[in-house]
């Protein structure tokens, strides 16, 4: 690729597109879990999203607060990951619960509504005005240039997107083993494949619903605080913005495979960075007006083409 | 007297908005109701109808394409045309898609039809939108009707000035939302006959059992697809109606469907999903709720401000939208928890017909 | 349920006791797109009425200058109910107001024009505002047109010098409009535009584009609003050194844009807002004032809200009541002159003259706004550039 296309497209193409997949990635996975394991789709995901990305901020004005620095925002993340958590599991006892055994458009209906009643809590407790997250320009990591340089290539990232990209692969390597080794996510895959077929053999549903909140937040709020750390800034309409390529980056992968919404993710970033790519000529591809309709027509076209996705998922 | 009239005024605008919602519910009510049809592209339907009867009713501009300046009537039959053959495109490719899946792709599709409208300015403004769309019975007044037929017939340019000019300002208000009730009305009575008809009862079967309709040898696609164009010709119309009801359209803000389409998504599930009734009761509750709910809520902060004398209540009234959203969300959750089939739940009609 | 109606008579009552006071309207976009461009404006409205209040009330008898404040969302919709409301419900005198062109012609069109009320837009810079109705006197506003400021800035960036640059805007109502305006005058003053592309506001990225469009110069021409794309183009482009010069016009020239940048990254970009000429006094009164009142006195479109709802006050006083029809020629009176000069903030002043018959003639925070026949502004415009981490304004001539 950097012989082919060389420094621009690395730099300022693929590489942003690579950070923005990680982003919808991980948020994707939370979106198809709780499509496979729940049977709906959560439009309040984003949102939690986005709580995990105000909580954080706020507790790193408490560091400086309280130890007269800024931790880092990895950091601060910790103690968002708890309460985020908490936030979906009483929603969902509140809110989802009373209608596990109803038709599907109840719980969407009441996830429309939690995406309300949460955007707006954040409003009135945040404001509504953009908050800054990171001050400043972010400069390109010298120790990767000087590395690359010695390759021939020239690699600048910025700190910033090492650690999504890296962050991102060390979560899911760690996904991967959880759901392949420890009992729990084998249970969650049964639950995913066939919720009678793994009741009968025991499987505690409830307990699989529980981890599927746990994880679904977590990988949530790592999203968020990604986002924040890329755009350095947060605001109460983040999550929002971000849900409908997500949900296009889990459909395009497969219900249910969380393999599948990190592919889908990839490929929304990918081509939603590359459509302004001059693939042809001077100007980019696509007018960048209809840059939104990128992650649109892709889910159309899956939905029409293809509803199981890449990585063949359930279609119900 | 002039609150009493202020006061008639704005309970006119709750029923023509109210209407306006009940024809967006009935419409929904086709594709869920009667053929379990996900259709979350509400706004994007009603764009298209919009944008249909804007274009081919207002003047010459320089903005926009126009300047055909046709009759209303003409404009709303083609908003109800011209939707059912969108509705028709999509229907037929993306009927297969089950529940959540076609909620998803129709919201994609809406957004891409906002997007288009958005981006090709050269025939629709783009985001400035269309504005001085004409608007049922006011419209009389403009100089280019009255100046020409069929109102010319009755009298010249003078004496059709002079008359509207002593009309009072809002003598128009009562006749349109009349106009809009009309509509509503109309359209219940002929979907009223389409539920108890045969093609009513057959669509019944196929929403409770579709298996068993499909073995009983029933087109279940056809029928489909032909509950999904109905339904959204009629939203078509009511987005007509919205156009005129705003005077002015631009594809950003106008058709949000986190207003429009969930809006009415709670309108027929808390009125009563799936029956026409619930459509329309539905509607008009949850419009007259969120439009009052404004006044109540700045009523009660100032309430809480005279009593509480010395705080300061101005944040709270900054953060009074946010509020209201917030309550608008809670009141959605105790109706769907309370009322998980609607306040006014289905009727069956009786196995003989009734 | 109790409590409901309980509350619906109280407001009622509210309502009915409309004795003491004269009341205005004021739809915002308090939720919607952009809350944060918002939030500011409102503070400089309440600041207005605030002065008013202060300074002894409006006529003799010290009545209450009340702002009635109603979301608009800007949406058309939202603001059509919200106005309808304003009008009927609570009797409003005048409007200030809707933020968003979109809102401000769909409330004109529908409810205000028809009913005979006064619109005093805070920043709809919509040319088709400037046709809205003919015959009636009714709509104006405080912000400039478009057509005015793409033509200054297109000056400017001659002046200074650029002779070659790539034009970003946002496509909604505001920026689409003042880029084209901007880019036809500046292909006819001679300078080459290499790339002319839109973008979609609200999304996390734009990386991709500014490398596009950065290909062929260094100079941006960023029409955005700061909070839904400007602030992460102008990071992108520094970021990859895809620009090194940026300029624009209102929607970038926030402090948040200075907070979020860095000071020590905005040397190079400037941003034209409209101002007052007479910047040691008009405009410094209104600093002054808005410094004490802790709104920030140069955010876009700030100077203007207060300049609308102090203006309708002032209007509301020579009127003598709050009588709708006669707001308009009343408007026009304090806002044209002639007469005694007042600046922002100088309301006892202005009620004195009044009272003893004389004739005043407000000059404003954001420009003279000396009202045209169809309700229009002209601006003069600064440009704003970085000095000792906040926006610094020097008049364009």
């Amino acid at each position: 690729m950097w012989d082919s296309f060389g420094f621009e497209f690395v730099n300022y193409y693929f590489v942003p597109g690579l950070v923005l997949g990680c982003i919808y990635a991980l948020g994707a996975i939370g979106i198809t879990l709780t499509f496979g394991i729940l049977r709906f789709a959560n439009f309040a995901h984003g949102e939690i999203m986005m709580t995990g990305a105000f909580l954080t901020w706020t507790f790193l004005e408490l560091s400086k607060l309280i130890f007269g620095f800024y931790f880092h925002p990895l950091i601060a993340c910790i103690p968002s990951i708890f309460i985020a958590i908490a936030i979906a599991l009483s929603v969902d006892r509140f809110f989802y619960k009373p209608f596990r055994d109803s038709p599907t458009i109840m719980i969407v209906m009441a996830s429309f509504g939690m995406m309300l009643i949460i955007r707006s809590l954040v409003q009135v407790i945040w404001g509504p005005n953009q908050i800054t997250f990171v001050k400043g320009i972010a400069k390109p990591n010298g120790i990767l240039r000087d590395l690359s340089g010695s390759f021939d290539m020239m690699l600048l990232v910025p700190s910033k997107h090492i650690f999504i990209i890296l962050g991102t692969v060390i979560i899911m390597l760690a996904f991967n083993y959880m759901l392949t080794k420890t009992r729990i996510g084998k249970a969650m895959r049964a639950v995913s494949d066939s919720p009678d077929l793994a009741k009968v053999t025991g499987i505690d549903v409830e307990q699989v619903i529980r981890a599927t909140w746990y994880v679904g937040g977590f990988c949530a709020v790592m999203a968020g605080v990604f986002m924040a750390m890329d755009t350095q800034f947060i605001m109460s309409t983040m999550g929002f913005r971000m849900l409908l390529p997500m949900f296009a980056a889990a459909i395009l992968g497969g219900i249910g495979r969380p393999f599948g919404a990190v592919l889908g993710g990839l490929v929304i970033g990918f081509a939603e960075e590359l459509s302004a790519y001059p693939w042809f000529g001077n100007g980019p591809l696509l007018s960048p007006g209809y840059k939104s309709g990128v992650a649109f027509s892709i889910l159309v076209l899956m939905l029409i083409f293809r509803p199981s996705g890449i990585l063949k998922g359930r279609v119900f | 007297m002039d609150a009493l009239i202020g006061y008639f005024l704005y309970f006119l605008s709750l029923l023509s908005v109210g209407g306006i919602y009940a024809l967006l519910a009935l419409g929904l009510n086709v594709n869920w109701g009667f053929a379990g049809l996900f259709n979350a592209g509400i706004a994007g339907f009603a764009a298209v109808g919009a944008y249909t009867f804007s274009l081919l009713t207002t003047a010459e501009s320089t903005f926009h394409y126009g300047g055909l300046g046709l009759p209303v009537v003409i404009g709303e039959i083609a908003a109800f045309l011209i939707a059912g053959i969108i509705a028709a495109v999509i229907g037929i490719i993306c009927i297969r898609l089950r529940a959540d899946y076609l909620a998803i792709a129709t919201i994609g599709i809406a957004e891409i039809i906002k997007l288009i409208f958005k981006n090709e300015a050269e025939l629709t403004n783009g985001p400035r939108g269309i504005s001085k769309i004409p608007r049922t019975w006011e419209h009389f007044s403009e100089a280019r009707y009255f100046s020409s037929q069929p109102l010319s017939w009755f009298g010249d340019s003078q004496s059709w000035q002079a008359f509207f000019d002593s009309l009072v300002n809002w003598w128009w208000q009562p006749l349109f939302a009349m106009t809009i009730l009309f509509f509503v009305f109309v359209v219940y009575i002929m979907l009223e006959k389409a539920r108890l008809s045969p093609w009513g009862r057959m669509m019944t079967a196929i929403r409770e059992n579709e298996v068993a309709a499909r073995a009983a040898g029933k087109n279940v696609t056809k029928r489909r697809v032909e509950a999904f164009i109905i339904g959204t010709m009629i939203m078509g119309l009511a987005g007509a109606l919205l156009a005129q009801h705003l005077r002015f359209i631009e594809p950003t803000h106008t058709f949000d469907p986190s207003k429009m389409t969930f809006l009415v998504w709670v309108m027929l599930i808390a009125g009563g999903s799936g029956n026409n009734r619930g459509a329309i009761f539905g509607a008009f509750l949850i419009w007259f709720v969120w439009s009052a709910s404004e006044l109540f809520l700045n009523g009660f902060i100032d309430i809480i401000g005279n009593i509480f004398n010395g705080m300061d209540i101005s944040m709270l009234k900054n953060r009074s939208g946010y509020l209201r959203m917030l309550l608008i969300g809670l009141v959605l959750q105790f109706v769907l928890q309370k009322y998980p089939k609607g306040i006014l739940p289905e009727r069956r009609p009786a196995a003989s017909g009734e | 349920m109790k409590k409901t109606i309980l509350t619906g008579i109280a407001t009622a009552a509210l309502a009915f006791s409309a004795s003491a006071e004269v009341k205005v309207g004021n739809p915002m976009a308090v939720t919607g797109p952009i809350p944060d461009l918002v939030a500011p404006m409102v503070l400089a409205v309440d600041l207005a009425a605030q002065h008013v209040n202060e300074q002894g009330g409006l006529f003799s008898d010290g009545q209450k200058y009340t702002i009635v404040r109603a979301d608009s969302g800007c949406d058309p919709t939202a603001a059509v109910d919200a106005v309808t409301k304003l009008v009927n419900v609570e009797q409003v005198s005048a409007i200030i107001g809707p933020v968003c062109s979109g809102a401000t012609i769909a409330q004109a069109q529908s409810v205000t024009i028809p009913a005979g009320v006064v619109t005093l837009s805070v920043s709809a810079s919509s040319p088709a505002i400037s046709s809205l109705e003919s015959g009636t006197d009714l709509v104006f506003r405080t912000a400039a047109s478009d057509a005015f400021q793409g033509k200054a800035l297109a000056e400017l960036a001659i002046a200074n010098g650029i002779t070659d640059l790539a034009i970003s805007y946002a496509n909604d109502d505001y920026n689409a409009a003042i880029a084209a305006v901007f880019a036809a005058n500046y292909e006819m003053l001679g300078g080459t535009i290499t790339a002319n592309e839109a973008h979609e506001p609200d999304k996390s990225s734009y990386r991709s584009e500014v490398a596009t469009l950065g290909s062929g110069t260094n100079n941006l021409a960023l029409f955005a609003y700061y909070g839904s794309s400007g602030i992460t183009i102008l990071r992108n482009s520094l970021e990859t050194g895809a620009f090194d010069l940026f300029f624009g016009a209102d929607g970038m020239a926030a402090q948040e844009v200075i907070d979020q940048i860095g000071a020590e990254n905005l040397g190079n970009a400037f941003f034209t807002t409209s101002t007052s000429d007479q910047t040691t006094n008009a405009f410094g009164a209104w600093k002054a004032a808005a410094e004490a009142g802790n709104v920030p006195a140069a955010d876009p479109f700030v100077p203007n809200s207060y300049d609308a709802a102090f203006m309708m006050a002032l209007a509301i006083e020579k009127l003598g009541s709050g009588d709708r029809s006669g707001i308009a020629s009343a408007l026009r009176a304090i806002a044209n002159g002639p007469g005694e000069v007042i600046l922002p903030g100088e309301f006892a002043k202005a009620k004195s003259i009044l009272a003893a018959g004389g004739s005043i003639h407000y000059v404003g925070a954001s420009g003279p706004q000396d009202f045209f026949n169809n309700g229009d502004v002209a601006g003069f415009f600064s440009k704003n550039t970085v000095v000792d981490g906040a926006w610094s304004a020097e008049i364009i001539k």
